[in-house]
């Protein structure tokens, strides 16, 4: 509770400061919302009536159906949903593992080992679209959940960000607990993980996020309808019924919920700049 | 005895640690170093996509091109790639980097929890949506008739002028700019609020013990522990934003010109993959690829962070 | 230290290589194994419907044969294909614009049609059957390495309602001239200060060696000399031609931009804010799907590509074509069983006339067809056919739109001078057929 009730002037600006980025990001979105339910001579109308005149539920039936008429929509939302979720889930362990390995172990190798993943991270998609065309196609997962999944399995921002919080990890936890005979992986599982909740959740959600909006690559793994990801189906939509905004914003708003609920369920865990460890020294 | 004992120790703990580093260095040389190296290859030869014929040596002759001045006139030359991205790029992450810390910090400060979760989940929104959507409306928004030269006309007070969002040089690259930031605003305010969020709140209240006001705690205690997220953050935004490219690219298939958004990753695209060029387009790879490393590089060494920080 | 990371490099590297060292391909052509057609071609809901049922009956009637038929966005069919034969993995069969197909021919990406699977008698059977010329596009050395799917040209259409709602009546005042267009459109704009709310009639963007290099070419000028080594002739053509496209946009008369919807797409909704759109026949068929009232009414009409007042040359918007193609690095089973696949869809042209999106094959039957006769204006698109060029489909088309584009644009949208512009333009197409491999 503020003892303080002076109006600061600071504290105006502050919160006006606050209110102007809200609008910022968030006015797109409600037009995203808005449109969604409108019909196609509203939307570009001069000036924008933010109302709509009805609610048009059939932008709705229209993304759902698909252009060829086969609700092929749910399917690719179903492979979003299984790439991305197979993708957090292994950036999450593969980087905790990696970031784990390099913050409290000591070997030969382990600093130029750092700086080869990091520079991973400077290498432009554009450049190596071709070579990576060629990998899948020799590993012949073209159109598998395999050929969507493998490339990104690990991810170098995902190391990065592990090793930096595990490094701060108190060591006589560890030497602790290798003096009570757990294994290493034991270790790793038990006690590192369970202690990284707010770094798991960001990564979760950034590789998440960075999954679900992957378009580049399901356009070159994935040509059969069957196996293509939202935003694929996203852009064909967008390239075909050009004019037909609503149908597109209400795919849009229907490929952002699981992402929206994920969100939503895993902020807890870095909200309120609280301490999830606390140094039980002395 | 003692000594053997410990370096038994040591090299156990040696395997391990290689152990559990092993699968991601596989993971990477295959999908990562390989590509990359084949693309250096790639930049001394003259490739063409869908040529069969073997690809000429040409030594050195891509990268003497990209950088050849009698080419600087031309506006979808190389010279003008890297302007362009240097341009956007110090426009998007400087920006990006102040104001993401700034709303981090004062999200956190706030004392109604519900405020922080709301708040924090509305900046961050823009980022839930996928790029294609958000490049819609926001092309939309761009349209001459949109929503973007009706408020710019409300609050200048220009009725029906067009701002030409997609058209003019700047405006165009302006708007870019403003569609990423946008975009990347609320992923940069969560890594700096997970950063606050490593500060032990044993520390603050060790502060408040000792007597630290609130600006005191704030600029002596905060701001120094946050430096390595900081780092992380400004070399993370520096790198997306080197790196952007389906912002332009969704911009030059809405009908804007090219040479404005001509970054260098959009060069290589169009290079490669329309006009079938691969040498060429690989030799821009392994510039950009260099001109990362030497940025980051540079990052580090004037932040001169710290791996460690010892409460 | 170093030992090991040197090591650790060495392993990182050599692994891949190991992994991917080339394998060889197998050659056996035993023509009663199952086989699987991988078929690439671009989004179409009409013509998906229909190939997906003559998929069916084809699979039906050569039970070992599989077609995997998939779909996407035109603009990436064109960039996929390519990366999938960049990578030496690309489709079987697959189709793609003329100006963007010829490069696999010439680089020998594609294989010569195999007459008797694909269902012709013999060769000079299948030239009898198409239209005189046609197949000259994709023919080198005597060999014929595609057949046409499709044969479009764009003409104008006009929505006589907005003519009329801006005192004009269509029948009478549409646009003859390019001059006429001009001023047309500008009766027909409806502006909110400089923004336009509703247009006349607006370029197709950025199709430009379709729609501009026609217009250049009724000035007298033409891309290449005509024996192909020179760029740009008849700067004058080109220099007019740039400045009537710069009085156009934003800069000159504010009619239009590249950046406003595509008419094409505003067109059918009949919304009152475009009033003529650059488009070919398929648009009925569009119409029909989406705004069949409008379709059905007798408020729209075609008309033909305008020409220039003083115009030397009487030249419609060019032709383009698709053809299908077959991989030539495919299993040969895989291509004969391909080959007949094409014949068989080829077949139903009547098919795809009226349900398959409205696509003209140019096969003399169908030309001839009272189907074709039947289409609303068909005749406008037939005879601006005749007096139109197939679009220029050198191996570096694509290159050279992009020139081509960045002229106009720059002359629209930046202000550059028609005669800068052009400068550039000619170094730039230069080096490119120079270039050429």
């Amino acid at each position: 509770m503020q003892i303080q009730r002076t109006y600061n002037p600071i504290n105006l600006l502050i919160y006006a400061f606050l209110l102007v980025m809200l609008f910022f990001t968030m006015t797109p979105i409600i037009f995203m919302i808005t449109a969604s339910m409108m019909t196609k001579n509203q939307i570009l109308r001069m000036p924008f009536n933010w109302i709509p005149e009805s609610l048009n539920w059939i932008n709705f039936k229209r993304a759902i159906v698909g252009l060829d008429e086969n609700y092929i929509f749910l399917r690719n939302i179903l492979n979003s949903l299984i790439v991305s979720v197979t993708v957090a889930i292994t950036t999450v362990l593969l980087g905790s593992l990696t970031g784990y390995g390099l913050a409290k172990f000591r070997f030969r190798g382990r600093n130029a080992i750092f700086i080869m993943i990091m520079a991973t991270m400077m290498i432009p998609f554009e450049a190596i679209m071709i070579p990576l065309y060629m990998v899948v196609m020799k590993l012949r997962i073209q159109n598998t959940y395999v050929g969507l999944i493998l490339p990104f399995l690990v991810s170098a921002f995902g190391i990065f960000q592990m090793r930096q919080y595990l490094s701060t990890f108190p060591t006589e936890f560890l030497d602790a607990a290798r003096v009570d005979g757990m294994s290493e992986l034991g270790i790793y599982w038990r006690i590192v993980l369970p202690n990284a909740k707010p770094v798991i959740a960001t990564l979760s959600i950034l590789a998440f996020r960075s999954q679900w909006d992957n378009l580049l690559w399901p356009l070159l793994v994935s040509q059969r309808d069957k196996m293509k990801t939202i935003p694929q189906y996203i852009t064909a939509f967008a390239a075909e019924r050009n004019t037909d905004e609503g149908a597109m914003m209400a795919a849009a708003l229907i490929a952002s919920i699981p992402m929206f609920v994920l969100f939503m369920s895993l902020t807890k865990y870095f909200i309120g700049g609280s301490a999830v460890y606390e140094s039980r020294k002395g | 005895m003692g000594t053997k004992r410990y370096k038994g120790i040591e090299k156990k703990q040696a395997r391990w640690g290689i152990a559990f580093v092993v699968p991601a260095l596989i993971f990477f040389s295959v999908f990562n170093f390989y590509p990359i190296l084949n693309a250096f290859y790639t930049s001394f030869y003259d490739r063409r996509a869908l040529s069969k014929l073997k690809p000429k040596f040409i030594g050195l002759a891509n990268y003497v091109r990209l950088f050849d001045p009698a080419r600087a006139d031309n506006p979808l030359s190389f010279y003008n790639s890297l302007k362009a991205t240097l341009t956007f790029t110090v426009g998007t992450f400087i920006p990006l980097l102040i104001i993401s810390l700034l709303l981090a910090i004062l999200i956190s400060n706030l004392s109604s929890n519900r405020a922080k979760r709301f708040l924090q989940i509305s900046y961050y929104t823009p980022a839930i949506l996928s790029s294609v959507v958000a490049a819609t409306i926001w092309m939309l928004i761009f349209d001459p008739r949109g929503l973007g030269n009706q408020w710019m006309n409300l609050i200048l007070n220009t009725p029906g002028v067009d701002h030409k969002w997609k058209t003019d040089p700047m405006m165009l690259q302006i708007s870019t700019m403003l569609v990423y930031f946008w975009k990347y605003i609320g992923y940069f305010v969560i890594l700096f609020i997970t950063g606050l969020a490593t500060i032990p709140s044993t520390i603050y209240e060790a502060a408040t013990i000792d007597g630290a006001n609130k600006n005191q705690t704030f600029w002596r205690i905060t701001l120094p522990l946050l430096r390595p997220t900081v780092v992380l953050v400004s070399i993370m935004a520096m790198l997306q934003c080197l790196k952007t490219f389906s912002t332009q690219y969704m911009f030059y298939t809405n009908g804007s010109t090219r040479a404005p958004i001509n970054v260098i990753t959009f060069n290589i695209y169009i290079t490669g993959i329309q006009d079938q060029y691969l040498g060429r387009a690989s030799a821009m790879s392994v510039v950009l690829f260099v001109l990362m490393l030497v940025l980051t590089l540079f990052q580090f060494r004037t932040t001169k962070s710290g791996e460690n920080i010892d409460y | 230290m170093k030992k090991s990371v040197f090591l650790i490099l060495i392993i990182a590297l050599l692994l891949p290589t190991a992994i991917f060292a080339a394998g060889t391909k197998d050659q056996a052509v035993d023509e009663t194994k199952p086989v699987t057609i991988n078929y690439w071609t671009h989004d179409d809901a009409a013509r998906t419907k229909l190939e997906n049922e003559l998929i069916e009956k084809f699979q039906a009637a050569n039970p070992h044969i599989t077609v995997e038929r998939s779909t996407r966005s035109a603009q990436k069919q064109i960039e996929l294909v390519q990366t999938a034969f960049a990578a030496n993995e690309g489709p079987d069969m697959f189709n793609l614009p003329i100006e963007n197909q010829y490069a696999y021919i010439t680089n020998g990406r594609v294989a010569p049609i195999d007459y008797v699977a694909a269902g012709f008698k013999s060769k000079q059977d299948m030239l009898d059957k198409y239209m005189d010329g046609i197949l000259d596009t994709v023919t080198v050395d005597g060999e014929v390495y595609g057949l046409p799917l499709e044969l479009t040209n764009w003409a104008i259409y006009v929505n006589k309602k907005v003519f009329a709602s801006a005192g004009l009546d269509a029948e009478k005042d549409y646009p003859r001239t390019w001059e006429q267009m001009a001023d047309v459109s500008e009766k027909l704009v409806i502006r909110d200060g400089d923004i336009l709310v509703r247009r006349g009639f607006d370029f197709r963007y950025p199709y430009y060696l379709i729609m501009f290099v026609p217009m250049v070419e009724q000035l007298g000028g033409s891309l290449l000399s005509e024996d192909g080594k020179k760029a740009i002739i008849n700067d004058d053509a080109w220099i007019k031609a740039l400045t009537f496209m710069q009085e156009w946009g934003p800069l000159g008369r504010n009619l239009g931009s590249t950046t406003y919807q595509a008419p094409r797409y505003l067109f059918n909704a009949d919304n009152n804010d475009i009033a003529m759109a650059h488009t070919g026949l398929y648009q009925e068929g569009r119409m029909k799907t989406e705004n069949p009232a409008f379709f059905e009414s007798d408020d729209w009409m075609v008309v033909p590509f305008p020409v220039f007042e003083n115009a030397v040359k009487d030249v419609a918007s060019a032709y383009y074509g698709h053809f299908f193609m077959v991989n030539a690095d495919s299993d040969p089973a895989v291509q004969k069983a391909t080959w007949k696949l094409i014949g068989f869809l080829l077949s139903h042209g009547e098919d795809y006339l009226t349900r398959g999106g409205n696509l003209i094959q140019p096969t003399k039957a169908l030309l001839a067809s009272d189907t074709l006769k039947n289409m609303p204006y068909s005749e406008v698109f037939i005879n601006d056919m005749a007096r139109a060029n197939m679009v220029y489909y050198g191996s570096d088309s694509a290159e050279i739109q992009t020139q081509i584009r960045n002229a106009v644009e720059s002359v629209m949208l930046s202000g550059e001078s028609p005669q800068k512009a052009l400068a550039t333009l000619r170094s730039a197409v230069q080096e490119i057929i120079d270039e050429r491999r």
